[in-house]
Formats: structure tokens, C-alpha cells, sequence
């Protein structure tokens, strides 16, 4: 992204901070801590997700998508039972949730609130970068940001040289990257020059075509690419088709389905990052969570308040931390969606100050203005 | 001359296309008229695909949702079938042939570039089913007609115009002090007030505050869809006063006296006349064909002209082709996706879009992948002109098109694909080479990278030979 009006926010001085605090963590920062983001789009729905058990009203508002077979994780909370690799984690203390929390924006917009989730900010196309691509150059973390994805998602923009994963439908032949390069090496473009170089430097593994309509595939090799010391700190995965209006069902309905895929992912890399995923965060990132009453489709509305799915080695223990707002009439905002009791945005702070060895307090300045978010690193991560 | 003019302004030269004489007034002349669309197949109204809309979006929200309530699977299968009825998967590869047939064939390509740009500046992004349905036309019958006319009247158009005030939200705001505002105690939405601002008139740079968009956003209310049970969403604009905040405005410390839907019109015409307004979109042209960031000497000719034709944008059209013909050979422009394939089209008369008798549909059967492909390879090269994430639209820096997923996918294109759209008399090495020679002063430099290749027409040796000659330089930018 190009230096617009848009960022000029965040150019602060970043060396000013990096001696001074966090006396812990010069041993830790030898070993690489990647963070990894999954973009659920479409509005996730928090109670689907994460239900709480026992709750006469949600049952009575939600008939026909009451959920059987759920995974237990405490005597409030249960988890969907497509979600089993985070059950199976939660036993080994290696995945949490946030639960009744969102980014502060109430307008119920995909458009506005996508484009809030990413940048981080409170007015919809204000900010032109992200807040993880914010977070990445205040940390002084460049070029390790991986996009899998075509186009550089808005969340990672604000740091340059990132790579992207995605590959095209076929391979291109190795001679003609090199015959291309060649003829770019007494040109006067930098830009397309360190990007030819990031391309013949990529390891054999992301030259060979694959579908990238197979996330899987995708997944397993940015497990790949993460592993490695010298390898991306940050990944950026996109999945859209949470917004069930009608047929949302309950264990086996359109919601079931994309959770299903969330699992897959957070499976993938859980099975192929190895020793690094106790090195590794992986967090959700959705626009809002959806209606508390089913609507006439058996589906439900945008709302606010959603819930944080959580994975890695990185977090302090198994939990659903949370300050319930609870689920009467009165407690609901605006009388219909969960309220959200947590702005997602401090979980995001803090995972990122975790990753990236920095400060909470001078990310919240450099990434968030300043904004009031609390540092939740003590209570959900390992210092 | 440098031959890379007929690229920086337009598409390059057609093996057809002689070199113009004179350059320079081969563009000029090309500014005067609006042409005519020259796509033999099917080019619907707006009107008629906001029908079209409006019928698959009642269908599924008021129909299918309710019929299907607990079966997915139904639910899904009953889905594709009204998409396939109301052509949700079709219009849209529709309108990317009529665009691509017009830049291909077009008797005025430089009249199609300024298209491209002013379709960009105010951008529909990828929202709702817009890019199904009304983005194409809207581009076609709101954004066109207007560019023999000034900025404001462009504005105005713009502004008012279905596809906008949907993208922007304008419709669900409300003057809280209107009458429909107090009974439903509903606010303003800023949406389109700020983009309005920001994006198509006075920009950043002028220096307004919160309060502007607010003053702004409450002279917009009233401006939207004239609801109903049928239609929905995607009924007609009009002014609904009793959504209309009363009293008087200020914007930019000028004040708008409360005059319900004739306010809008005075603001457009000061923000489209204020010289922040002239100089954010001034600059933003000359990058667009001139260089990424243009000096003040580029920009101050387009500037001049547009003070002195009161914002016509003809005259501004024209000095914009005057500045990039004078920094042609000083100056570089990397062009995105979309630009790059329609100038390979072009130069190269590749094989698409479709015929538009292959491209007519019967609304029973999916649209063919023959019919799909053209979509498919701008979606693939990460360019689909109606699909930017954003109300800024596509980026005009080279800086956010060089990434190495984005470079490789031109690579993949040029050398797997484009082989396939090579017409069956083009072939021959000679093809190739007289192509070279229409468009790139350096053609004997760049058939020697090809020279290896010279006896080979199969599939796979056109992709080597295409494959490097596409992605070369002097071919990437000019």
C-alpha cells in the first residue's frame, strides 16, 4: 500500500521503545513465534461456535438450531462438535476462547464491518492499512507476513514485501522466471526486481502449481513455511460463508459446514507445524456474531457479539474467558444480539505483543491510537 | 516517437491498425464523442438487471429462505436454480465481453481508457449482488454518457445514481430530525457523505472535519430507493422528504440554506468546482496515464485546462493527452492487470471475449465455461474490474500490483493460457514478429528472445514464446 493519508498515523519512531520492557523475553525471542490469523467473513456466529449450555431462552429462541452432541469444556460452555481439534487441544491446555467479544462496531454491515475488523478502526474506510500490517512494521517485522490469499488482504497492509500464497491454476516453467529476471536486471524497477527475487528464492514447495480452491493443500504449506526459523511470523488465511440466513442449522447445518473448515485448517497446521506450534497462536477474526433468535428461515440476523477461537502453544491454559453479559432480554444489545463485554481488539494487541516481543502499550499507541484496550497477555498468553 | 504511446493511452495497435501519422492528434480527436458500443450480443438496460436483481433477491429472501427452512441441501439446489433463472451468474460475464469487445475493436481506444479510469474513480466495490447485476451497466449508462460533459454534471449523475447510493448506503439514512427520523428514531449513515468527499470531489487534502460529512450526509437524506414489498432494495431512486433532515447547512464553512432536495445539487456543484476538487482528480489522472506520483509541471496544464472549460471533460481529457504525450519517452507507468490483458488482445488479436452468439444465454442451463473463461482469467490474474474490495476501487500504484502471487499469475497467464487464445491464422512466428513491429520500437531486441522458438507452432512453444514476450519491461509498464 502506498503511503496515503490514510497512514501517516502510524510513522512514529519505533526504536525509542525496543530497549526497557519485557526483561523475560530476550532467551525467548530466539525461537520464532508465528501468529496466524483466519478470517471467518460473513458474520460467525459465537453461540453456534461456543454454546452455552443450559440456557432456557437461547433453547426457546432457538428451536430448530439447537445443537446435540457438544463437546464439553466446562460447566457453561460447550463447544460444536465439528470444532474437535480444538476439544482435542483444549485437553493439552493448547486452545482457548473469547467469548461475547467483538470489534466496537454496532452498524451490522458486512461491507463497514469487514473493512473494521481489518484495519482496526471505528470509522468504516477511514484507515487504508491493517492493523496486523500496522502491528508488523511498528515491530520492525518486515517481509515475514503471508498472505494466503491473491490479493494482499487490507489486514496485512502497512508493512511492505509480503509474500503471497495462492498459487495460479498451472506451473510456470522455472526458464521463464529466470529469462524474466534477466531482462528486469538493468532496469531501473526495484520493486519488481526484490519481488523476482522473493519469487526464485521461494523453496521448491510453493513453485509447484496447486488448486488453490483446496485450502487444505494451502494450509499444509504454510504449515510449512512457518516451521521454518527463517520462514513467515504471520499468516493470513480467508474463509467467507458464515452469513447463514436461512438453514443455519445445528450440528449438521450451513454454520456446522464452515466450522468444519476452520477445524480443517487449525488441523493442518496443528499436525504439520510440529514443535512450533508451541511457538504459534492462531486466532479468529469475524465482523460481528449473529442474532440470538432464529429468524423465519431458520437462519439469523447479523448481530455484535461473537467469540474468539483460539489455538498454539502460546496460550496460558485452556479456557473461555469471558465476562458473560448473559442472554436476558435486558442484557442483549439492542435487545436481540449477544453484547459484546470485550473489544476483540485488545486480544488482538496482546497476541501480536506476545509474537512480536513488543510492548502492549506501545502497540495499543503505534497500531490502535491509543485506544483504551486492556492488556490481556497475562491473563490468556504465555509470558 | 515512441510507438509506447498507443499503450500508455490506449491498447497498443492491431495487426490491422497502421501507425497513426501523427499521434498525438489520433488521441485528441478520439475525445469528442461518446461511442457507440459495438457488441453485437445482448447489451440489457440498467433498468432491466436492477429487475433482474431485485427478482433473484426476492426470490431467496422472501421465497427460498422461508420454503427451505431446515434443509441446506434443498435450500442449496433450490438456490442454483434461481440463479440460473434470474442470470446471477451470467450478466456479469456479459458485460466483461462488452467492455473487453469494445477496448479490443473499439475505433476510439482512448475514449475507452478515460471509461476505465472514470469507472474506477467512482467505484462500486464488491458488495450485495452489485457486480451480478448493476455495476457493468451502471459503468455503461451513468459513468459514459457523461464524459463529453463537465465534472459536476458527472457528479451529480454519479451521486444520484441506484448503484451508488446502494454501494454507499445512502437509503438507510435518515435526517434524525425528519419525520420518518423522529417516528423510527433512526440517524444518518455517513457512508456516501464521506465518499462523496473523500473519494470523488475534494479529498483528504481539503482539510474537512466530522462535522463537514455530518452537514453533508444530512443534505443527502431523503436521496434513496423508493421502497417496496416487491422490488425491495431495487426499486427506483427518488427523494423521500420525510427523510430529509430540516433546517439549515454548512459545509466546508459555506452555508446551505434548507431548500429539501435542492440542496444537493448546490453542494455537488461546489465540491465539484472547489480547486482541491480540480487538483486531487487532475493528479489522479496524470497518474493514472502519466507516472505514479506526477510532478506539479504534469499536473498544472490539466489543471489550467479544466479552470478554463469550467470542468468540461473533454478539454481535461485532452490535456491530460497532451502531458502524456509530451512525458511519453521521461516517464514510466506500470499497468495493472485488467489494461495489460486488453493491450495483449489487442496487439496480439487474441480470442476473446467470446463471439457474442456463443455468449447468449436461454436463463435455463449455467453459464458455459466458454462463457465463463474471460471472467475467469481477469479473476485469476486478480483483477476483476467490478470486484475491488474497496469504494477507493482498484489501486493506480505500481507498488500494489507487484506481488510475487500477482507477478506469477501474469507469467501462468501469458504462457499456459493465452496459447489457447491465439487465433487459428496467427500462429506463425511472422505473426508475431509484424505485432512486435506495430508496438515496440526495441521489437528486434525482444525477437531475439523468441528467436529459438521461431519453427515451433504448437501450444507449447507459443507459451514459451508469449510467456517471456508478454512479461518483458517494457511490456509490464511502458
Amino acid at each position: 500500500m502506498n503511503c496515503t493519508r490514510r497512514n501517516f498515523l502510524i510513522g512514529g519512531s519505533t526504536t525509542l521503545f525496543l530497549s526497557g520492557f519485557f526483561p523475560k523475553i530476550s532467551f525467548a525471542s530466539m525461537q520464532k513465534k508465528n501468529l496466524i490469523i483466519i478470517s471467518l467473513r460473513g458474520g460467525m456466529d459465537g453461540l453456534t461456535a461456543v454454546p452455552v449450555i443450559g440456557d432456557k431462552r437461547l433453547k426457546k429462541l432457538r428451536k430448530k438450531l439447537i445443537l446435540e452432541d457438544v463437546l464439553k469444556l466446562n460447566s457453561d460452555f460447550g463447544l460444536h462438535p465439528k470444532l474437535e481439534i480444538f476439544h482435542q487441544l483444549w485437553k493439552d491446555n493448547k486452545a482457548a476462547f473469547v467469548h461475547a467479544t467483538n470489534i466496537p462496531y454496532t452498524g451490522r454491515s458486512h461491507f463497514d464491518g469487514q473493512n473494521l475488523m481489518e484495519t482496526g478502526a471505528h470509522i468504516p474506510y477511514k484507515e487504508k492499512t491493517g492493523w496486523l500490517g500496522r502491528g508488523l512494521l511498528a515491530s520492525d517485522i518486515v517481509g515475514k507476513g503471508l498472505a494466503i490469499s491473491l490479493p494482499m488482504p487490507l489486514l496485512l497492509r502497512g508493512v511492505p514485501q509480503n509474500n503471497n500464497f495462492f498459487p495460479s491454476p498451472d506451473f510456470v516453467e522455472t526458464k521463464l522466471i529466470d529469462q524474466i529476471y534477466d531482462e528486469f536486471k538493468g532496469d531501473h524497477n526495484e520493486l519488481i526486481k526484490s519481488t523476482l527475487d522473493t519469487i526464485r528464492q521461494r523453496p521448491l514447495s510453493m513453485q509447484i502449481a496447486t488448486d488453490s480452491e483446496d485450502r487444505k493443500k494451502l494450509a499444509l504449506e504454510a504449515a510449512k513455511q512457518l516451521k521454518d526459523q527463517s520462514g513467515p511470523r504471520v499468516a493470513v488465511f480467508e474463509l467467507d460463508g458464515f452469513d447463514t440466513h436461512a438453514a443455519q442449522g445445528g450440528v449438521d447445518g450451513a454454520h456446522a459446514d464452515e466450522l468444519e473448515e476452520v477445524n480443517e485448517i487449525v488441523k493442518i497446521l496443528y499436525e504439520n507445524l510440529g514443535s512450533a506450534f508451541d511457538n504459534t497462536l492462531i486466532l479468529t477474526l469475524t465482523e460481528f456474531g449473529r442474532t440470538i433468535k432464529q429468524n423465519g428461515g431458520y437462519g439469523t440476523e447479523h448481530g455484535y457479539g461473537s467469540a474468539i477461537l483460539m489455538a498454539g502453544g502460546l496460550l496460558k491454559k485452556s479456557q473461555v474467558y469471558t465476562d458473560w453479559p448473559g442472554l436476558k432480554k435486558k442484557e442483549l444489545f439492542e435487545g436481540r444480539d449477544l453484547n459484546s463485554t470485550i473489544d476483540s481488539r485488545a486480544v488482538y494487541n496482546s497476541a501480536m505483543s506476545i509474537c512480536f516481543n513488543k510492548d502492549p502499550e506501545f502497540l495499543r499507541r503505534e497500531v490502535f491510537w491509543g485506544d483504551d484496550l486492556p492488556n490481556l497477555t497475562e491473563d490468556l498468553f504465555k509470558i | 516517437m515512441s510507438l509506447n504511446f498507443y499503450r500508455r493511452v490506449a491498447f497498443g495497435l492491431s495487426p490491422q491498425e497502421e501507425i497513426p501519422q501523427e499521434p498525438l492528434s489520433w488521441a485528441l480527436n478520439q475525445l469528442n464523442t461518446v461511442p457507440d458500443f459495438l457488441w453485437k450480443g445482448s447489451i440489457p438496460t440498467e433498468k432491466e438487471l436492477r429487475k433482474k436483481y431485485g427478482e433473484w433477491v426476492y426470490g431467496d429472501r422472501e421465497v427460498l429462505r422461508k420454503k427451505f427452512k431446515s434443509d441446506k441441501n434443498a435450500y442449496r439446489k433450490a438456490k442454483d436454480e434461481l440463479r440460473i433463472e434470474t442470470g446471477e451468474r451470467y450478466f456479469e460475464l456479459n458485460e466483461h465481453a462488452i467492455r473487453h469487445y469494445q477496448t479490443k475493436y473499439g475505433t476510439q481506444p482512448v475514449f475507452e481508457r478515460f471509461w476505465l479510469f472514470w469507472g474506477n474513480h467512482f467505484a462500486i466495490s464488491e458488495k450485495d449482488f452489485l457486480a451480478e447485476f448493476s455495476t457493468g451497466p451502471y459503468q455503461r449508462e451513468i459513468i459514459r454518457p457523461n464524459m463529453v460533459k463537465t465534472f459536476e454534471e458527472m457528479v451529480q449523475a454519479v451521486t444520484t445514481s441506484w448503484c451508488m447510493i446502494h454501494h454507499l448506503d445512502n437509503s438507510e439514512s435518515f435526517g434524525p430530525n425528519s419525520k420518518k427520523g423522529m417516528e423510527w428514531r433512526e440517524t444518518i449513515n455517513e457512508n456516501h457523505a464521506r465518499e462523496l468527499l473523500e473519494l470523488h470531489t475534494v479529498s483528504p487534502r481539503a482539510g474537512y472535519t466530522q462535522e463537514d460529512v455530518i452537514q453533508l450526509a444530512y443534505i443527502m437524506t431523503g436521496w434513496c430507493h423508493k421502497w417496496n414489498n416487491k422490488d425491495l432494495e431495487t426499486a427506483d431512486i427518488w427523494f423521500d422528504q420525510e427523510m430529509h433532515q430540516k433546517g439549515d447547512k454548512v459545509v466546508l464553512g459555506k452555508k446551505y440554506k434548507n431548500d429539501a432536495k435542492r440542496e444537493l445539487a448546490k453542494v455537488i456543484h461546489d465540491l465539484a468546482t472547489h480547486p482541491m476538487c480540480i487538483k486531487f482528480v487532475s493528479t489522479k489522472l496524470c497518474r493514472h496515464f502519466i507516472t505514479d506520483e506526477p510532478t506539479k509541471e504534469m499536473i498544472d496544464p490539466v489543471i489550467e485546462a479544466w479552470n478554463r472549460s469550467n470542468g468540461n471533460l473533454i478539454e481535461i481529457h485532452k490535456a491530460v493527452v497532451t502531458q502524456a504525450f509530451k512525458y511519453n519517452s521521461s516517464t514510466h507507468k506500470f499497468h495493472p492487470p485488467e489494461i495489460w490483458l486488453m493491450q495483449l488482445s489487442r496487439m496480439f488479436d487474441l480470442n476473446i471475449p467470446l463471439s457474442a452468439e456463443k455468449m447468449s444465454y436461454t436463463f435455463k442451463l449455467k453459464p458455459t465455461n466458454r462463457q465463463k473463461q474471460l471472467s475467469w482469467i481477469l479473476r485469476e490474474i486478480g483483477n476483476s474490474p467490478y470486484r475491488a474490495k474497496q469504494p477507493n476501487g482498484w489501486s493506480d500504484f505500481e507498488v500494489d500490483w507487484v506481488s510475487p502471487e500477482l507477478l506469477l499469475r501474469r507469467f501462468w497467464f501469458a504462457s499456459v493460457e493465452l496459447p489457447y487464445l491465439v487465433n487459428s491464422q496467427n500462429k506463425s512466428h511472422d505473426f508475431i514478429l509484424r505485432c512486435l513491429k506495430n508496438n515496440f520500437e526495441d521489437h528486434e531486441k525482444m525477437a531475439a528472445h523468441i528467436y529459438q522458438f521461431r519453427f515451433g507452432t504448437t501450444d507449447k512453444d507459443l507459451g514459451r514464446k508469449y510467456g517471456i514476450i508478454c512479461n518483458l519491461p517494457g511490456v509490464l509498464k511502458v
